[in-house]
């Protein structure tokens, strides 16, 4: 005889569920459980290893002192998803002491802008700064890329002081003013960069500007102390001087 | 970098916008600062007193940045790299503003510089008088700018010690001191009581009595 349905089967099956669920509950935390404790053990062994056969030790050597390794250690960091700069209490940071390392990039560079603020309007080229960077940071020379210089700045944005690096054609500069460049300043730029400066009659002629467009756009440049004019050409056509795309100098700092 | 004999000169020096007065007000100054730095700077190092603004002067141009141009463009105005009339009196005059310099002439053509102002002058003065024990002595205008004292001085500081070169010797400050300074100086001292200034029969031959 066919069971008919009644309220006694519905809490049967009901009390079934739950019993699987609270078994697979179990099982599912058995195993995180296994697998946390796999971890912090792992964890634990490598520092212990670390620590003992002082690995990290020639590691933090290389992280200081070659540029090569730290770009090939932030990529090895990044496919496995980590952000060894992200707090300088983290695991790896702590161990390495690469927070440090940029850290102290980071104050340096800050320093370089502030001093070559009044020459070059808060607009300086990375090559220059890095440039500068050296030769502040005389004793590791050698020790300071491009890469490093990108990676310390981009972790002086959390100060929220307006720290940017913007691309003009092939070059990137850094921003340490919260001036707002528009197309026609960058195209300006990138003109500059060839020279040093440009004319009106250039803008005219390479960018098919009008004359009042190209003035516009250079006495605004002028007016946020990015630009200087040169008069001194038979020819009578005023230049404009870029500091930010032609370093004067790489010692501006040492006179400050 | 760059050198005028044994001075160097700054970076600025090079970059030829520095040569045009800015417009923009911010940058005027930066400049113009770096401009009255550097003349008060080579005038002390060169012992230049007075500055010509139609007369060759080694700072109002540079020749690297003239040169340079001149292969681009056969023909110069005041010329690349070189101060206009303009930018040379107004930075001239920005040192006038602060008493570190003085228009010798209305027409602004001819200026004084005081890298030290006649007050310093005058202090150096006395420190020369007091060292050399001349507290109630003659001396002629000349004989402070050329005299035997300072001569004299100059060479044991030379035989003595280099760092003393940093605080110069009263007597080598004053030695070859322009003849206006150092009259000023002589009628502040005057004014104060601490010597009295005499004529003789020609401008050469002024003489001081000193009494401090």
């Amino acid at each position: 005889m066919r069971r008919r349905p009644g309220i006694g089967g519905l809490q049967t099956a009901a009390a079934a569920r739950d019993q699987y669920r609270l078994l697979g509950e179990n099982v599912a935390k058995l195993r995180t459980d296994l697998m946390k404790e796999q971890l912090a053990t792992f964890r634990s062994q490598l520092e212990e290893f670390a620590r003992k056969h002082k690995v990290f030790s020639s590691v933090m050597n290389d992280i200081r002192k070659n540029p090569t390794f730290r770009t090939q250690f932030h990529e090895m960091c990044a496919k496995v998803g980590v952000d060894p700069l992200a707090s300088n209490k983290g695991f790896w940071a702590e161990l390495l002491g690469i927070g440090d390392f940029y850290y102290e990039l980071g104050v340096q560079i800050v320093e370089i802008c502030l001093a070559t603020r009044p020459h070059n309007g808060g607009l300086i080229n990375l090559q220059e700064l890095c440039a500068l960077l050296r030769q502040k940071r005389k004793s590791d020379r050698e020790a300071v890329s491009e890469d490093d210089c990108l990676r310390a700045i981009s972790k002086l944005k959390i100060l929220g002081s307006g720290f940017e690096v913007i691309s003009v054609g092939k070059r990137k500069l850094v921003r340490s003013v919260p001036t707002e460049l528009n197309k026609d300043h960058n195209e300006i730029l990138e003109l500059a960069q060839a020279q040093g400066f440009v004319t009106v009659d250039e803008l005219e002629r390479r960018l098919s500007w009008t004359t009042g467009r190209a003035t516009d756009a250079l006495d605004t440049l002028l007016d946020e102390g990015l630009a200087m004019i040169d008069d001194g050409h038979r020819d009578g056509k005023r230049r404009y001087w870029f500091p930010c795309v032609s370093s004067i100098s790489t010692s501006v700092v040492s006179d400050i | 970098m760059q050198k005028l004999g044994d001075f160097k000169l700054p970076q600025f020096f090079n970059y030829p916008p520095y040569f045009t007065l800015q417009p923009v007000r911010d940058t005027r100054e930066k400049q113009v600062q770096l401009w009255k730095e550097l003349i008060l700077d080579y005038c002390r190092t060169q012992k230049i007193f007075v500055i010509g603004l139609e007369e060759e002067f080694p700072l109002f141009s540079n020749h690297l940045i003239e040169s340079r141009s001149l292969s681009n463009e056969i023909n110069l105005i005041h010329g690349a790299g070189s101060l206009s009339n303009e930018a040379r009196e107004a930075f001239l005059s920005a040192l006038v503003s602060e008493g570190r310099a003085e228009w010798l002439d209305r027409g602004h053509r001819k200026c004084l510089i005081l890298w030290h102002r006649i007050q310093d002058w005058a202090d150096i003065l006395l420190h020369f008088v007091r060292d050399n024990g001349f507290e109630d002595s003659v001396m002629t205008v000349e004989e402070i700018r050329t005299g035997v004292e300072s001569r004299g001085t100059v060479h044991t500081l030379t035989m003595k010690s280099k760092s003393a070169v940093v605080h110069l010797l009263p007597a080598v400050e004053l030695h070859g001191i322009d003849r206006i300074i150092l009259m000023r100086a002589l009628k502040l001292l005057e004014h104060k009581g601490k010597l009295a200034i005499f004529k003789g029969t020609s401008a050469d031959d002024e003489g001081v009595k000193f009494s401090v």
